[in-house]
């Protein structure tokens, strides 16, 4: 302690420490100069693949969608072949697929989901789940979900009961899509508050999917979880489920929550009028 | 004549002590708060790459907004303004454009384009304010949202209020009329509100980018660009370092003082309850956050302020420097009556972070700085000229604190291109790589000076923003 004290009385610290910091903010600043050119010229590269890989891409779902060509075609172009072996490509080709998936129906639609499976990118999703980042596993569920692949139905369950709230959404989300009302059955049981966001997210799933068979919605009024009566009351208001009236009417005579009570007199009032 | 040596002598060694101190300090709290931040604003953006905002878009469930628009003498803009203000990707929400006793034919113009008539409007006013003339809607079903309100003059603040007791929704969002937005930019402003479960969300904030020299199509931002003027074009990569490095993780610390009043959301009850915008303060956005705030304490309800780093507000920074100048010198007013306003919490444990942290930092940082700065450098000069210091010294001192300043807008470029990438022109970032390195020897005295004369006008007892001209933006 006393040394420092007379290093520091002896002010001879002073000025090295003055040109040491000028050394390390004038290397920080050219690393990071260094750094920003470098993503630059990264980012023009990968621009510039993707807009390669898009033609080939383009070409190549033309002739699935239209020509009927199957993928032991398509593997026998050497080109083709090994481009299916680059990592980049094929997050490419399943972000179009995916885009094209949502534009395309019926024969089409179906057409993308055998050459998904055919080709082996149904396996990159599927490892995609499995992966321990929330946002890999989100990218897995949103992908495998989109193509209808209900073999990944009991996993994404899994992943919605988790607390990661965006990891939730999205597997709540493709868990309707994919089972309809039965994938939200466990909230019944779930302990943990389901925000407003969540909320409006599970109600737009349903909205958007059209899931026309709403049996058992009226559980999720008998839930503890104040916040899971919440959604159902929410459920039954926004998809208008008059069937649901008498169970609405059992949760006003038993909830002792007068907020939910509330709620619950202005869900029936709108569906009864 | 010994005594007057060794008594200057102990002063000198004190007050170098105390200037590298307080240097290595304000450097450190900088470089920790970029760190909080480029963290929380990566987990942003990873966790924003899978939020679907139209959900809000079709949701009957989505927070009811009221847009609060104050005017003053901006006829020149408010055609295209109010335009750009009911186009917004949102659909439960009104705007209130308040004319605030404005001299030009601001009123005018809006009546006669948006076909407004004079209507009766049931209200209870919960603050006082200056006296209505009127209030307007539109006879046309396509401006249904809009209501347009006359008044007496009475400032800012006091148009806000106009606002907030006019306010039929929930949640008020109060912008500078001549602000662009981004379309979305309701949409996500209001996703905080729905999120927080146990704790109400009093105030959500976005972030504010410069607009000038940016290319403006039907009230939206088509193209951005540079300035080629250096006062704006500094402002940009001041704005990019005080938005992307400092108020994420203020934000993150759950310490934010301040919603830019260019753009922000508020609980309108809270809002109410807290008293509303303050009419004695020319920093009214920061005030009411930290009125809000303490109100919340308290009353120990617990309650989070949150934050949106999404560019999603593009605002014309002042180019010529008598405009800059009253704008900071009204900024320094305003933090000082602010902090002046709320002195009881500096250093009180009872308002946690926000007593502990956040007002003591910005009472040594924010409004103490420009002071120390200036008597800091005058005294350094004075050291020299009387031989206690040494030049070859001070161009050491002057280059610690030049090649900080410049590495510390490199890191606002380096995390402008890890993330939103809004600069993708190459003379674009070249452009403010050459901002950094001119601000410190430019800008940042021009900001210091202004910052006194800040300290002078609230010494002399100046109120009021003064007449501030604005140029428009470029159209396309």
């Amino acid at each position: 302690m006393t040394k420092l004290w007379e290093l520091y009385k002896s002010e001879t610290w002073i000025e090295p420490f003055l040109m040491l910091s000028i050394g390390v903010f004038i290397l920080t600043s050219s690393i990071l100069y260094l750094l920003i050119i470098r993503s630059r010229s990264s980012k023009i590269k990968r621009y510039r693949l993707l807009a390669e890989y898009n033609t080939v891409i383009e070409n190549l779902m033309f002739s699935v969608v239209f020509n009927d060509i199957p993928f032991s075609e398509v593997k026998k172009d050497e080109n083709l072949n090994k481009l299916f072996k680059n990592g980049f490509f094929r997050e490419v080709l399943i972000d179009s697929i995916m885009n094209l998936h949502k534009n395309y129906e019926g024969i089409y639609a179906q057409k993308l989901e055998q050459f998904y499976k055919e080709s082996g990118l149904i396996k990159d999703s599927f490892k995609k789940l499995k992966n321990l980042k929330w946002e890999v596993k989100c990218k897995g569920i949103t992908e495998l979900s989109e193509i209808n692949c209900t073999d990944a139905f009991d996993k994404i369950v899994k992943a919605s009961k988790g607390r990661n709230k965006i990891l939730k959404i999205t597997a709540v989300n493709a868990a309707i899509k994919l089972g309809g009302t039965k994938s939200i059955m466990y909230l019944t049981r779930y302990s943990y508050p389901i925000d407003d966001w969540t909320q409006i997210n599970i109600i737009n799933a349903f909205k958007k999917h059209d899931i026309g068979d709403t049996t058992g919605v009226e559980l999720l009024l008998e839930s503890q979880n104040t916040t899971v009566i919440a959604l159902g009351l929410k459920l039954i208001k926004e998809l208008k489920l008059t069937q649901k009236i008498p169970y609405l009417a059992k949760l006003i005579a038993n909830t002792p929550n007068t907020l939910i009570k509330y709620e619950a007199q202005n869900v029936l009032q709108i569906l009864t009028v | 004549m010994t005594f007057i040596t060794t008594e200057l002598s102990l002063f000198f060694e004190g007050y170098l002590f105390l200037i590298i101190v307080y240097a290595v300090l304000i450097m450190s709290s900088y470089l920790l708060l970029a760190h909080l931040s480029t963290r929380e604003l990566r987990e942003y953006l990873k966790k924003n790459s899978f939020v679907d905002y139209d959900v809000l878009l079709t949701s009957e469930f989505a927070p009811s907004l009221s847009l609060i628009a104050p005017a003053y003498n901006e006829g020149f803009t408010i055609q295209e303004n109010v335009k750009s203000l009911l186009s917004l990707n949102y659909n439960n929400y009104q705007v209130i454009v308040v004319n605030d006793g404005s001299k030009d034919n601001s009123m005018e113009i809006l009546i006669k384009t948006y076909d407004l008539v004079l209507t009766e409007l049931d209200i209870h006013p919960k603050i006082e304010t200056k006296k209505i003339k009127g209030i307007y809607t539109s006879r046309n079903a396509a401006f249904k949202k809009l209501i347009v309100v006359d008044k007496e003059n009475g400032g800012k603040a006091d148009a806000l209020n106009v606002g907030l007791n006019i306010a039929q929704n929930q949640y008020v969002v109060c912008i500078d009329v001549d602000c662009i937005l981004d379309k979305d930019a309701l949409l996500k402003l209001a996703k905080p509100f729905l999120e927080s479960y146990g704790k109400r969300i009093i105030a959500t904030g976005g972030v504010v980018r410069i607009a000038n020299q940016c290319v403006i199509k039907n009230g939206r931002l088509v193209e951005v660009n540079i300035p080629d003027l250096m006062l704006p074009r500094i402002q940009v990569l001041e704005y990019l370092r005080a938005f992307l490095l400092g108020r994420m993780a203020w934000s993150r610390l759950d310490g934010l003082l301040l919603i830019s009043g260019a753009f922000g959301a508020f609980d309108k009850e809270i809002a109410l309850l807290a008293g509303g915008y303050s009419t004695k303060t020319v920093g009214e956005d920061m005030e009411l956050v930290v009125r809000m705030r303490r109100y919340m304490l308290e009353n120990k309800i617990p309650y989070g302020v949150s934050y949106i780093p999404d560019p999603l507000c593009w605002t014309e920074a002042p180019e010529d420097f008598k405009i800059f100048k009253k704008q900071r010198s009204r900024w320094m007013r305003g933090t000082i009556e602010t902090l002046g306003l709320h002195k009881k919490m500096f250093l009180n444990p009872k308002y946690k972070l926000l007593g502990m942290v956040s007002v003591p930092y910005w009472t040594l940082f924010e409004f103490l700085a420009p002071g120390i700065e200036f008597i800091g450098l005058v005294l350094t000069i004075i050291f020299v000229i009387l031989g206690l210091l040494n030049w070859h010294f001070f161009i050491l001192l002057v280059l610690f604190v030049y090649f900080f300043a410049v590495m510390f807008s490199v890191i606002a470029l380096y995390s402008e291109e890890r993330t939103y990438h809004k600069y993708p022109k190459q003379t674009d970032f070249f452009k403010l790589l050459i901002a950094a390195f001119i601000e410190p020897i430019y800008f940042h005295p021009l900001t210091v000076y202004a910052a006194l004369v800040g300290y002078k006008e609230k010494i002399m007892g100046t109120k009021g923003w003064g007449e501030m001209t604005r140029k428009g933006f470029t159209k396309k």
